[in-house]
This record gives structure tokens, sequence and C-alpha cells, in this order.
């Protein structure tokens, strides 16, 4: 008998299974995936998702850097190359290390490793399948955590050559001479960016008309310029019609405005969002059901309706994010342990990591204006940033949204050089109800690019130092 | 586990007070140091804190109830809004325990607030709290916060700041249009409410100077010009150097104390058959608050710059406002200035504020036409009225007096040069 069991173990099945241990409690986590007859840990995030991404997003910065930047500094390389097999194998063994990192951390842990599939009998049974074998295992808690998987759309079947996934725009072998993708959204971007800096010529086609909605309207504008400008060729408005895969290439149709066109690419990538794993999770007498989308319906407190089974992560409501997702692993095993932990859902940061990086955190405008909501702004752009300068970074800006009254931060937004980095102070000043003043009142080290943070922060009250405040 | 709660000690000069309002009602949960009650003498409004986490379990006074010094109001269970809290506690607090003091006068209470501020707010808040708190002389405790860990915010304080004046106007508009509801529905209407405190406080008051004093007033008037025109010039670089408005009251306080220094009799006060000489000029300025007119006296006026001045009202009337007005603030004082003009008041007669000898009316300023040098000149001109206890003074005196306070007003410069 188990007092959780966590089903599986991506960042927010492993995070709840580590924590659960850690408040005594007895903890299995079950992963389907396997390497060499053992679970491959990670889930979507360190296999094939956030982790190996990045790998390659660095890879192909440094090597863009290289054929772009190096000659401003005054650094002369002879026609650099790029080695794509070694770039994707220095990828595979970071994947390797970090993966194998959460099986060590499961042994000191004392977290039980399950390798099979799942399926959810009733409140209090789990049976997990491994190669015909059928396992049934009784627990006081269930964690459901079993994450998404990149959705298929009917026009554009993958077939894992020419045609693929956010997974397999992740493992080609050779720099595709064409690059044709589905989605501008953070998935679409991130790859794109890889491939172009590669050289790859890259064709995003969108089907909304809007570019990156949920972001601040004045920092998806602007974003959309950079990165057109850095050979993305976002094309919005853009529905597919059709994708034929042929000997050579793939054949796209599409429409945009009313008229019908045609583009032919080397390799097509899918990446108009993902879907939750749901299917055959449970059975019917667990009292268990999804909505329309797949999704697991829960409460603030990832509860289901059935009593003692939670959900978390890409399964539930909310942005696929990883770090959304380990946070309510943390919350729900906490409270499983009775602890009164909550989560502030309106302060999950939301991050695009291309170059420059695309990050945001709470409402903006629109969504204030929507609301009805009085507020005031302040923005400091990276072209006024020491630091920024020095770096050769100088692209985009902060902007710090707050309570026309109170003071209180209501968003950060900032596209530029460490952008991410940047909104994360923003997200532990919101965490603690922080005024923008508050912001204003804190050291920031010199010179840093967060500097551009209390800029903004101060610029909110007119107070900026180092730019001309806008009287409001 | 149960505690007895007693209203707080009052001065000697408070007899006794009423329960304005239970703020926690029977059976409430409440935190240590929250406000349960509110006590309202005829002077101030005094706050009953929970003495530690717990529960109300009988309130034995409610509300409208007359109470004594230390009287017992209500009975306590100390207990389990948080057992962590408790287990922290340093001093476990024994079976049945008499809380002396439950709440206290202000002056009491800042000794508690610089220890806990020490405590909490310093080390907890947030920079631009802190700094709030300082600016409005604000007790973390007394804000109710919604941060982290207990932790007050911007946000609350600046709620904080608002909260007084819109609960009284709440009340007042739901007063109000109760009123209009019951003038509606039938014509010849009659309310009977009992006096509030500080009402029936202010009737007695008023009634007894009239009876026991020989109250006699002399009038003037003030051509206000040359003030006008200093604040013209100059109000706007005082703001800017001392951060507060040069108003026309730091005028008159000063020109008063000049005038009761050259005129030691009116700044004296009458005892039995004894005439006591004050060697100090504690000027009281009346502000008038929505739940009456409060005097806060500025102490040692004698030895303050105008700067001083205008600070010290300033901060009193948002006091007297906001209801934080201590009874210490408001004893004593030599001399009174009562200012009708901010309501539009051309001329009146004010009441002596025992046992004070004098009392100065500032009226309205109107631009007249006025003869100066033989000319007719349009000037800002100002009634000032002087109401003085005949028996102490005579009239010579009380003209002279007014005289005194007039010359220095049109020449400020006398203000400068002691004349």
């Amino acid at each position: 008998m188990y007092d959780v069991i966590v089903i599986g173990s991506g960042p927010a099945g492993y995070v709840a299974a580590i924590r659960a241990s850690q408040l005594g409690l007895k903890t299995a986590c079950v992963e389907k995936s396997f390497h060499n007859d053992s679970p491959q840990l990670g889930g979507t995030c360190l296999n094939i998702g956030c982790i190996p991404s990045k790998a390659l997003l660095d890879s192909s910065h440094r090597y863009a850097d290289a054929l772009h930047q190096f000659s401003d500094h005054g650094i002369k390389v002879q026609n650099p190359t790029i080695d794509i097999p070694k770039m994707m194998d220095r990828k595979n063994k970071i994947v390797a290390q970090l993966t194998g990192g959460i099986s060590s951390l499961f042994k000191a842990n004392n977290v039980t490793q399950i390798l099979g599939t799942a399926t959810i009998m009733g409140a209090n049974t789990v049976e997990v399948t491994y190669e015909g074998k059928t396992e049934t295992l009784e627990t006081l808690n269930i964690v459901i955590a079993s994450g998404s998987s990149p959705i298929d759309i009917p026009v554009a079947k993958v077939n894992h050559k020419n045609i693929v996934d956010s997974t397999g725009a992740l493992e080609f072998q050779a720099v595709p001479k064409t690059l044709g993708i589905i989605g501008a959204g953070i998935i679409g971007l991130e790859l794109g960016s890889v491939w172009a800096r590669l050289g790859s010529k890259v064709t995003i086609l969108e089907a909304l008309d809007d570019f990156l909605p949920m972001a601040d309207s004045k920092i998806s504008k602007e974003v959309l310029k950079e990165f057109n400008k850095q050979g993305l060729n976002i094309n919005l408005g853009c529905k597919v019609n059709a994708a034929k895969s042929n000997k050579k290439n793939v054949t796209v149709n599409y429409e945009n405005n009313g008229s019908e066109f045609e583009l032919n690419f080397e390799k097509l990538i899918v990446a108009v969002g993902r879907k939750p794993n749901t299917e055959n999770l449970f059975s019917k007498s667990s009292g268990l059901s999804v909505d329309e989308r797949g999704f697991i319906p829960v409460n603030n407190f990832c509860e289901t309706k059935v009593k003692n089974i939670w959900a978390i992560g890409d399964v539930v409501r909310g942005p696929m994010l990883a770090h959304k997702a380990s946070e309510e692993g943390i919350m729900v095993v906490e409270r499983i342990a009775g602890n009164q932990v909550e989560m502030e859902y309106a302060h999950v940061p939301s991050v695009i990591y291309t170059h420059p990086e695309v990050a945001w955190v709470g409402q903006n405008e629109k969504d204030l204006s929507d609301a009805g909501l009085e507020f005031k702004t302040g923005s400091f752009p990276f072209a006024a940033s020491g630091r920024a300068l020095a770096t050769g970074e100088s692209t985009g800006f902060v902007k710090v949204i707050a309570d026309k009254k109170t003071d209180t931060i209501l968003g950060v937004h900032a596209f530029g050089p460490s952008a991410a980095d940047i909104v994360q102070q923003g997200v532990v000043a919101m965490e603690f109800k922080a005024s923008a003043e508050d912001l204003g009142l804190t050291i920031f080290s010199h010179p840093t690019v967060s500097e551009a943070l209390h800029e903004a922060a101060m610029a909110v009250n007119e107070k900026a130092i180092h730019i001309g405040n806008i009287k409001k | 586990m149960s505690t007895e709660i007693k209203s707080p000690t009052f001065p000697e000069s408070v007899a006794d007070g009423t329960i304005a309002n239970w703020v926690k009602k029977e059976g409430d949960q409440v935190k240590q140091d929250e406000v349960i009650a509110e006590i309202e003498t005829d002077k101030v409004v005094l706050e009953v804190v929970a003495p530690f986490d717990g529960k109300i379990s009988k309130v034995l006074k409610p509300a409208g109830e007359t109470v004594l010094s230390a009287e017992l109001i209500a009975e306590f269970e100390k207990g389990s809004i948080s057992e962590e809290l408790e287990a922290t506690k340093v001093e476990p607090l024994e079976e049945t325990e008499e809380i002396e003091e439950v709440a206290v006068t202000e002056e009491a209470k800042e000794e508690v607030e610089i220890e806990n501020q020490n405590e909490h707010s310093s080390d907890r808040n947030g920079p631009a709290v802190k700094k709030l708190l300082k600016e409005h002389d604000l007790n973390p405790n007394d804000i109710a916060s919604s941060g982290k860990g207990g932790r007050v915010t911007k946000a609350d304080v600046i709620n904080h700041l608002d909260q007084p004046s819109k609960e009284i106007v709440q009340q007042e508009i739901e007063q109000h249009s109760a009123n209009q509801a019951q003038a509606n529905s039938s014509e010849r209407i009659e309310e009977r409410v009992p006096m509030s405190r500080l009402r029936s406080t202010i009737a007695n008051r008023l009634l007894t100077v009239k009876q026991e004093t020989a109250m006699l007033t002399t009038f003037n008037e003030v051509d206000l010009k040359r003030i006008k025109d200093l604040r013209a010039k100059y109000g706007k670089n005082f703001e800017e150097e001392h951060g507060v408005k040069l108003g026309f009251m730091g005028f008159f306080v000063l020109a008063s104390v000049q005038a009761l220094k050259k005129f030691p009799l009116v700044n004296a006060s009458i005892d039995g058959t004894d005439i006591v000489y004050h060697g100090y000029q504690d000027v009281g300025v009346a502000v008038s608050t929505e739940r009456g007119l409060v005097v806060p006296v500025i102490r040692d006026a004698g030895n303050l710059k105008i700067t001083d001045v205008e600070r010290s009202i300033l901060d009193y009337s948002d006091k007297a406002r906001s209801g934080k007005l201590s009874i210490s603030e408001m004893q004593g004082g030599t001399f009174t200035i009562s200012n009708g003009g901010v309501f539009g008041s051309l001329l009146s007669t004010p009441i002596l504020n025992a046992p004070q000898t004098a009392i100065l009316g500032m009226h309205s300023i109107q631009d007249r036409p006025v003869a100066i040098d033989g000319e007719i000149v349009i000037r800002p001109m100002m009634y000032l009225a002087l109401s003085y206890d005949h028996r102490l003074l005579d009239g010579k005196d009380a003209v002279s007096f007014l005289i005194a306070i007039k010359d220095q007003l049109e020449s400020p410069e006398k203000l400068l040069l002691n004349l």
C-alpha cells in the first residue's frame, strides 16, 4: 500500500514524487517510456521539449554569432561550419545526463520507480501493464501527471520523415534547405529560430491574424518585426488546406485573404499545439472523466471530482508549462501531507526562448482595459541600458504595469536580453504583492540588464533616471 | 482557558465611555492585537484589542452601553486560531488571567509601536511600505495585511489611509437615506436618537461656559493683502523647501502668540479665586471632523517657527479626520483659535474653551471696498472676533489685544521683528 502513486515522471510528476517522499509519504512514480528496460524519466520537458530545444537554441545561437556577430567584435573566423550530428550528440548527452539525474534523485529520496502504463481503476487502485504483464497497486492517493503530446492535424499528417512534429524537429540530421512551420506559437518560433540560424530558409504559417495574442500587444508587434528581420518569415492569417509528402519535398497549400498559395519545403514542422494525454488513463469505474478537449477537470487545488485523485500539469487547465506543472506537483503533495499550500495562478510566467527572449507575467494592457481596471505603465528600452549596449544586445524593452491607485505590480513584460530572468524578478515581486515603488526602492547591480526592470518600475511613477519620463 | 476583557483604564479627566461598536462579534475568531471593540469617550475613541489569538466567547456590554474605566466588557477564550503561533509564544499565560490594560491610550501605544516596529515592519515589509508607514506615522499592526506571511503591502497601506473617511461617509449616506426614506413615507415624522458622547460633552461644556463666565465679544477687521501677497510670492518656494503649504493659520497662530506675550492676562486662567498665569503659549486650533469639533493643541507655540506651526496643523487635521487624535493632544491649551471662515461665516461670536480666558474667531476673507489714505480701494478683508471672560479681562485689554493681532497680520514683518 502506497501513500501516493504519481502517474508520469515529467516536471509535474517527478517533482511531486520527490516532494511527497520528502514529506514522509510512501511514494511510487509510474512511467511508460523506457530505455533498456528501465523507465525513461523526465517526460516531454527533459526528453523532447524544454531541455533539448534549449541545447539546440544555444548551439545555433553560437553558430549565428560566429557568422554574424564576431566580426563586430573584431574576431575573425574563416568560414565557420556546423557539424549537425555533433550538435545533436551534445544535445543527447545533456538529455541523458538530466534524465539519469532524476533516477538518482528518486533513489536518494526513496521514490519507487515503476515501469509500465498505468490505468486508474478506482480511487485507491492503479493497474500497471508492461510487456503484457499487469500488476495491481493499492494507494491512498493518486496524482495524475500524464502530460501532453503534439496535436496532429488531418491536413498535415506527421509521417516522421519530412512532415514532423516538435519531437522530430529536434532530430534532423542535416539542415533542411527550406523549412515550413505550421504554427507561430512558442514551439514554432523556437524551432524556427534554431533552423533559420543554421541556414534553413524558414516560412511560418499561422492561422490566426494576431501574432502572439497572449503577450502584451506592443511586445508582440516588436517581436514580429525582429523575427521577420531574423528570417523567420512569419505569415499570419494562413489556413493550411493540405500538406502532401513527395519523394523529395512537401507541398503545402494554404489560403490567405481568400487567395490560394502553394509552397514546397524540404521539411515541414507541425507545431499547432499540444493535447492532454488522457486516453486509456482510467477505467469507467474510477469515476473520473475528461472535458470535450480531453482535459481532466480540477479545482484550484488540482483536486478532481474523485476524492484522493489529483491531476496536475499538462492534463489540466492552464498553460502547458513545466514550471506551472512542477508547482502544482508540490502544492498537491503538500496538501496530501496536510499542509495548506496554495498556488497563485496569476503569477505563472511565460517565456519564449528565442533570441532575444520574450517573457511576461501577470496581466497585459489589453487584459486590464478589458476588465475595466485603471493602471499605469512604465517602460525602459534596452537601447538605454549600458550593459545591453556593451553586450551588443540592445533590442527590446521592459514594461511594468501597476494599479493606478495602489501601485501594486500587475504585470511585467520583457523582450530583450535575459528577458526570462528579468521577468522572474517581477514574479518574486508580485508574489509578495510588491508595488512598482518597492522595485524602484530596491538595489539593482550595475551594470546589468536587470536594471531595465528597475528603471521601468521607476518609470511607472515618472521617476526613471536614465530616460525621459512621459508625463501621464 | 477564559480571560476577562476590560475596558481601557481611562485618563482621570474621562469619567466613563460608551461602547461605540463591537468590531468583532461574539464567537468571532480574532488574532492578537486585532481591534475587537471601540469605546467612545467624550474626548476620543479608544480601541480595545485582543490580548492574544483566540475567540470572543461572550460580550457582556453590548454596543451603546456605558462603561467605566477598566470595567469588564467581554469574556475571551484564548486559543485555537493557530496552534503554531501559540507554541512559539515565549510567556505562556495562566489559566485565567486578568488583562488590565487590553487597550491603551495613544501615548502608551506609541511605546508599544516602537517595540513592534522592530519586530515586524522594518524586517518584514517592503521598502515602499516602510516609507509610507514613516511618512504617515502608522503602526503596521493597525493595518489589515494581505501579503505573504502577513506582510503589509503598499496597497494595504493606501487602502488603510483611505478607509476611515470612507466608512464615515458610508455611514452618513446610509443614515441620510434612511431618514429620507422615512421622510417620504409620512410627512410629519420625528426621530429621537441619543446624542453621541462627543456631542453631549460639547453641549454640556458650552452651556457651563455660558453660565459660569462673563463672556463678551469684541470685533475688529483685518486687511490681509500683505499676507496674501506674501503667500502668492513665496508660497511655492515655501512648499518646496518645507514640504508643507503656507496657509493663513500659521500667521494667525504666530500673531496670537506675540499678542499673548504682550498681554499675559489673556493667556491666564481663573482657578477659584486665583489667577493662574501660564509662562507658555499652548494654542488650540479648532478642527471640524465628521464626529464633531475637536481642538488639538499646538504646544509651546511661542517657540515655534511658522513651518512648525503649519506642519503640526496639517498633522493634527489629518489625525482628527481619521479619528486618531489622542486625549493628550487635546488636553490643556491656554488660548484657542476657531476658524468659522472655512465654512463661509462672515461674523460670529465664538464661545470660550474653559478655563481659557479668550478665543479668537477667524472668518471668511472677502474683497471689500475700504478707505485707505482717503482712497477707496478693494482689499481682502476678514472680520475678527475675540470672545473673552470679562471677569478677568477689561474691555481695554481685550480690544488692545485684538488690535495687536490685527497690527501684526497687516504688517507681517512685525512677526519677524517680535514687535
